[in-house]
């Protein structure tokens, strides 16, 4: 079925099977290929990408329901530039292999525009959902609290 | 002319083992840099070189190549843990539109695979083996097409777990006759136990874990004509390279592979796995590239574990707490197939005794094959050794720390030879010190429901890397410089750190260096980034390349300058007399056009006499929830001896990244194996617990050392293994210390700690 997304605020129209997930569409139909598949079941948060503004699960959505949704992937974060929480994780060194860091920086990204200072069960809370096998989490927390600090300066 | 002799017949240790091998000697050996050396890059926190390609998601990882054509794969496995396959039907799938072919054991040739048995073999020796592939223009018809498989079996008895006591045991399906038993003994342990003031006896268990990397494991490949193209998740290209070579019986030359980025290895990524050979076959056969890639279940049932071990360990010593004996026996649940490394060495090698016996026993089973899970072995012994020895610690009425102190090593106990460099006992003091050791240990317990303790563990890894490692270096005529060596960077930071060594030793900044990493045609051969060897061994092998490109362009540049190459040395982009006249590198090699200087590296031997280690120790705080039985961890500190950092905020990364590992074998992780009927049951991360930020405690990770210039010319020693070793022992003793009762056997789980309560009364 043919079927229109907008990504990164470009319209884009795709072929998919009606079991297509959002995560495949952008990764094999849109070669989108920063979101990741790391379970394919809603349980690494590898694939996250924004809808809406809010963190989701692109392995769990289908494609052709999300036809109605503002998507935000990774590649189209602070186009022209890194965005500040991209250059937060840089400095902070809040990456290691680096396969889940795409959905991690999605994720900070939204919790920081609801929350303009988060306090740490708030960053626990609004992270828990993207592991990390290689052991970021402490220094993603540091990026987190540079990005928060730098944005209120 | 005459020539120093350059390959020479040595005796060397491998896994324990002496080996006589060929050893190439370095034309010659740069200085090593010393401890109190100014240097301008190396020890100092670059920022990752492909940072900006992680945070961006332009970083391509093996999952992410999409190549014209590309066809996936998926595999049949077998629904039962033993048997026999009678009937393997895939004509429907083979019917199915989109499915471009199909791969049973009779499209094969013979590939030795399981214990020497061909792959896609009749004999099922685990559930969830591979039988057969299809390959089909989508992920999702080639899953359907695999449900139209079907198969029959003919049963036969199975084994999945470590027998209950020490009777013999047969699987009867491989030949092989478990288990497969290693003694090892120093000194007289029978007469020092016989003559020993003081002893405690106690059975400690660790389970079977996942490496759980979140990119699982996986290839594409593509097969074009006389040339083999391998994109692969792996801890070594060359290695893969070499056994898919043997494998498709195809030269070398034939086959590049390439890991430009990898999500993560852990130790399940050494070798050509089934996904490589099979990708390979299919594309053979279908002339378009093949991806196969497998699934989170695939990884937890067919891509290695840690395995569940038991120790049963005897320790004895005088009344002053010197340790007279270490008795171990141990039993290692391999699955079908392993690596009997070395369960023992942890025992053998961290304190001082001169009656040291262990007995290992490999069994084997009907489950997946273990494989190296970061710091093999001596993750699982920790628990073991330090557990004992809190045990010990209680009875003998001193503190645990004292007691080690007691027993400190300052030379090899294995080997009865000094060290390169130790401090061990300066990373006791790091960390007890900065939990507040003393007064947390004689705080006494409150009644209530929470109960707070602290307790600690030590680590010895051996670190010393070795040859073979190879490097080049080449100038451009701009001054900037290209590095190629044939590691891979598994999220390290390998890639930045050559980067830091090749531009301090070039005396350039990063950002004229480029360094080309993870593809077999892109740079000269390195052994797998296993073992923590991959610093120790490429660096100096960078080092070299890059010194030899600088003696080069020395040559040059001492003409400019009427000095001799002797006088110079290169910093900051500019070649100087020393104390004199200077000029830049680029104005040389733009004085030689289009002449390229190419420098030559490789990794010399080890130092011969000394041991070369690293070492460390972690403290924990925790509490224990007596209601619920629920531990909290609340802080660990850490203190590593590891020589020459590198990178100190890499290095700090992968501190975190041990002991978050060793948090998760401490607290929650276990797969969990069904006796009947005999399959892995917690497929996936819901099921299989890791750590998430909110698990996480108050992290303060330290490295105690300067540089060990007796280990090699660039003075690193390993890091990545170390610091997962002591952190669930660590956490266990402070869950001894708390609620007064030694739980021995992980995970920590609630239900665990209710028991233990209760045992105290």
């Amino acid at each position: 079925m043919r079927i229109r997304l907008t990504v990164n605020g470009q319209p884009r129209t795709l072929d998919v099977e009606p079991r297509t997930s959002l995560l495949e569409a952008l990764r094999d139909g849109l070669g989108l290929t920063g979101a990741k598949l790391g379970c394919d079941r809603g349980e690494c948060g590898a694939c996250t990408i924004l809808g809406r503004g809010r963190p989701i699960y692109s392995c769990l959505a289908l494609a052709c329901e999300s036809q109605d949704v503002p998507l935000e992937t990774i590649e189209g974060l602070g186009s022209g530039g890194l965005h500040p929480v991209q250059r937060a994780f840089i400095a902070s060194d809040a990456l290691q292999c680096g396969f889940c860091t795409p959905g991690q920086i999605l994720s900070a990204t939204a919790l920081l525009r609801r929350n303009r200072r988060p306090r740490d069960a708030e960053i626990s809370r609004a992270m828990s959902g993207n592991l990390c096998r290689c052991g970021t989490y402490p220094k993603i927390r540091t990026a987190i609290r540079l990005a928060a600090r730098k944005r209120s300066r | 002319m005459t020539q120093a002799k350059r390959f020479v017949t040595t005796t060397v240790e491998i896994e324990g083992r002496e080996e006589v091998t060929v050893v190439e000697v370095p034309a010659f050996e740069p200085r090593p840099w010393g401890k109190d050396e100014g240097l301008d890059t190396v020890g100092h926190s670059v920022p990752r070189l492909d940072a900006v390609d992680k945070v961006t998601g332009r970083a391509r990882y093996t999952h992410d190549i999409r190549l014209p054509g590309m066809l996936h794969a998926r595999l049949v496995r077998a629904s039962v843990p033993a048997g026999r396959v009678t009937r393997l039907d895939l004509s429907r799938a083979r019917a199915l539109p989109g499915v471009r072919a199909v791969l049973t054991a009779a499209d094969l040739p013979r590939i030795p695979w399981l214990g020497g048995e061909p792959l896609f073999g009749p004999a099922v020796h685990y559930w969830g083996q591979p039988l057969a592939a299809v390959a089909a223009d989508t992920e999702a018809i080639a899953r359907d097409a695999v449900r139209q498989a079907k198969v029959r079996y003919r049963a036969a008895p199975h084994r999945v777990d470590l027998p209950a006591g020490k009777a013999s045991l047969r699987t009867g399906h491989f030949g092989v006759t478990p288990p497969e038993i290693r003694r090892e003994e120093r000194g007289d342990v029978t007469a020092a136990l016989g003559g020993a003031d003081v002893t405690v006896t106690a059975t400690y268990r660790v389970p079977a874990v996942v490496h759980q990397a979140l990119e699982t494991h996986g290839s594409v490949v593509y097969w074009d004509g006389d040339r083999v193209t391998v994109y692969d998740s792996t801890q070594g290209i060359f290695r893969v390279r070499r056994e898919l070579a043997e494998h498709l019986a195809v030269g070398q030359h034939q086959i590049r592979v390439i890991t430009e980025y990898m999500g993560g290895g852990f130790g399940a990524k050494n070798s050509c796995g089934a996904y490589t050979v099979i990708a390979a076959l299919l594309s053979k056969a279908t002339g378009r590239p093949v991806r196969c890639i497998w699934d989170r279940h695939e990884e937890c049932i067919d891509a290695g574990h840690r395995p569940e071990t038991e120790f049963r360990v005897t320790l004895a010593a005088r009344r002053d707490g010197t340790l007279e004996a270490i008795d171990v026996d141990a039993s290692i649940a391999m699955g079908v197939v392993g690596w009997p490394g070395g369960p023992g060495k942890i025992f053998q090698e961290l304190y001082r005794c001169s009656n040291v016996r262990v007995v290992q026993r490999f069994w084997y089973g009907n489950v997946s094959g273990m494989e190296a899970f970061r710091a093999p072995f001596h993750a699982e012994g920790a628990f073991a050794l330090e557990g004992a020895l809190d045990l010990l610690a209680q009875k003998l009425a001193v503190d645990p720390l004292e007691l080690r102190r007691k027993n400190h090593s300052t030379e090899d106990p294995a080997k009865q030879r000094p060290y390169s460099s130790e401090l061990l006992a300066e990373c006791w003091s790091s960390v007890t010190q900065r939990i507040g050791w003393g007064a947390a240990r004689k705080r006494k317990k409150n009644a209530g429901r929470f109960v707070r303790g602290v307790g600690m563990a030590s680590q010895v890894w051996g670190a010393a890397g070795g040859p073979p490692a190879y490097a080049v270096v080449r100038l451009n005529r701009d001054g900037t410089a290209l590095v190629q060596t044939g590691t891979q960077d598994l999220g390290t930071g390998a890639r930045t750190i050559f980067a830091q060594i090749a531009a301090e030793a070039l005396g350039l900044s990063m950002k004229d260096v480029r360094i080309v990493i993870g593809d077999t045609e892109g740079g000269p051969y390195t052994n797998n980034s296993w073992g923590s060897m991959t610093t120790p061994s490429v660096g100096p092998a960078v080092r070299m390349a890059a010194e030899d490109a600088k003696h080069q362009l020395f040559e040059v540049a001492a003409e400019m300058l009427h000095a001799k190459p002797e006088q110079l040395e290169a910093r900051r982009g500019r070649i100087s007399v020393r104390g004199g006249a200077s000029v830049t590198i680029r104005k040389v090699t733009e004085q030689l056009g289009d002449i390229m200087i190419m420098g030559r590296g490789h990794r010399g031997p080890n130092p011969s006499g000394v041991t070369v280690h690293s070492f460390g120790a972690q403290a924990a705080e925790v509490e224990v929830d007596r209601l619920t039985g629920r531990v909290r961890v609340i802080r660990i500190v850490a203190a590593h001896d590891c020589g020459r950092v590198i990178n100190p905020e890499l290095a700090e990364s992968q501190l975190h990244g041990g002991i978050i590992l060793g948090l998760g074998y401490a607290l929650f992780e276990r797969l969990v194996t069904d006796a009947h009927p005999g399959r892995p049951l917690n497929l996936g991360l819901h099921e299989y617990k890791i750590p998430t930020y909110a698990d996480i405690p108050e992290i303060d990770s330290r490295i105690v050392s300067v540089a060990d210039p007796v280990a090699n010319h660039v003075g690193a020693k390993g890091l990545a293994e170390p610091p997962i070793i002591p952190t669930a022992p660590a956490i266990a003793n402070a869950v001894f210390d708390a609620i007064g009762v030694q739980i021995r056997e992980l995970p920590l789980t609630p239900a665990r700690v209710l028991a233990a309560l209760n045992e105290a009364g």
